[in-house]
């Protein structure tokens, strides 16, 4: 499917989600309670069958003295059937990052969203094993935020 | 044994029944050792492209240096070349590995990275900065990645090293290689003194110089004009 018929198909599924602009590739934001029922029917649709979660990332989008800012989390898909590409994210307040977990649709996302509460802290509900991936079991703080500093990181001078 | 041991080049060797006095031998053996450098395949990131398989391959061909057997193993291994960045979670296995070789061991840093810790210097929350940190580091080879050449002159000043240093007496003390030093007969000073006159050359603009070639400049337009 096109890029075009491809966004009308999902205007139709759920008419809250926007086109993002200026990308390459289909792409989509929805609001967080729409996401979950969304993506369900993203792999279910036999016209769509997005049956791949190859990347789940976070973009941590504050800055200094705009209050608290949000997080966006986005979802690369990709249909094996269909052989089209579809980005989704949908954004959450920094100050209370919880997000509707993926992973009863796509299993790998289970630790695609370890890897994103590792570095980012995005707390995902009902996730079955929400622990760190990559860094120590006893690490304080979410590295990849812009606000994070430890003892060990060297500030860079002016 | 005092006198002999500490005035000649030599070494007593006390075997049953007696002792051998061997002369000689250091430089035989860091010879050999020099020419058969057992390297540890070790490459944490984009270095290793250009120090195991670039160099090693047919075009640039470490067995020219006889240090072609990358070992898989550390204990069969005597120089590691740390290739690549080294993130905290690594650097306790790094430093098992450089233990778990056999003496005498070389360790070589190569690239931005496992110098000074490169691109990833600053608010890294992971990267460790440089191998000097955690291992003692005998030669540093910069780049990002560098050229299996300059990962050739650092072997080469590797083996400048070994060949200059340790003895058998005194083992685990090394020389470092004077790798430039002036040519016979030049002083610093000398030196120095025409680095400065060459730099004001250059920084001092003679405005009676400058107005004779604008002249000249001119003359040359006015004639190509009249010629056209």
């Amino acid at each position: 499917m096109d890029t075009l018929r491809l966004l009308g198909a999902i205007t139709a599924l759920e008419p809250r989600a926007k086109q993002k602009e200026n990308t390459d590739r289909a792409a989509v934001e929805v609001p967080v309670d729409a996401f979950y029922s969304l993506m369900g029917r993203l792999k279910s649709d036999p016209q769509l069958a997005f049956d791949m979660l190859y990347t789940h990332t976070a973009v941590d989008w504050s800055a200094k003295g705009e209050g608290p800012g949000e997080f966006e989390l986005v979802y690369q898909l990709y249909s094996m059937t269909h052989g089209h590409y579809l980005l989704v994210s949908t954004r959450i307040p920094r100050d209370n990052p919880v997000a509707p977990t993926v992973s009863p649709i796509w299993k790998i996302a289970e630790w695609q969203e370890r890897e994103v509460y590792d570095m980012f802290g995005v707390l995902y509900e009902n996730h079955r094993d929400l622990r760190r991936l990559f860094l120590e079991d006893g690490w304080n703080g979410f590295p990849l935020r812009k606000d994070y500093k430890d003892e060990f990181m060297l500030e860079r001078p002016e | 044994m005092g006198m002999i041991t500490e005035k000649l080049p030599g070494y007593i060797e006390p075997v049953p029944g007696g002792s051998v006095l061997l002369t000689s031998m250091d430089k035989l053996i860091n010879w050999s050792r020099s020419n058969s450098l057992w390297p540890l395949t070790f490459g944490t990131s984009c270095c290793a492209i250009e120090i195991m398989m670039a160099s090693g391959a047919a075009r640039h061909d470490l067995a020219r240096f006889g240090a072609e057997v990358t070992r898989p193993s550390p204990r069969q291994a005597d120089l590691l070349v740390v290739a690549g960045t080294i993130v905290k979670r690594m650097a306790p296995r790094l430093r098992t590995l450089y233990e778990q070789m056999g003496e005498p061991r070389y360790v070589m840093a190569t690239g931005s990275c496992a110098i000074s810790g490169g691109p990833f210097i600053y608010n890294s929350y992971s990267t460790i900065r440089g191998a000097d940190e955690i291992l003692p580091v005998d030669v540093y080879v910069p780049g990002c990645p560098p050229r299996p050449e300059a990962f050739f002159y650092g072997i080469l000043t590797l083996q400048k090293m070994i060949k200059l240093g340790e003895t058998i007496r005194k083992p685990g003390v090394r020389k470092k290689p004077v790798l430039a030093a002036l040519p016979p007969g030049v002083t610093l000073d000398q030196i120095q003194k025409e680095m400065a006159a060459l730099l004001e050359k250059d920084a001092v603009i003679n405005l009676d110089e400058a107005n004779r070639l604008r002249e000249e400049w001119a003359n040359i337009k006015m004639a190509g004009n009249e010629g056209a």
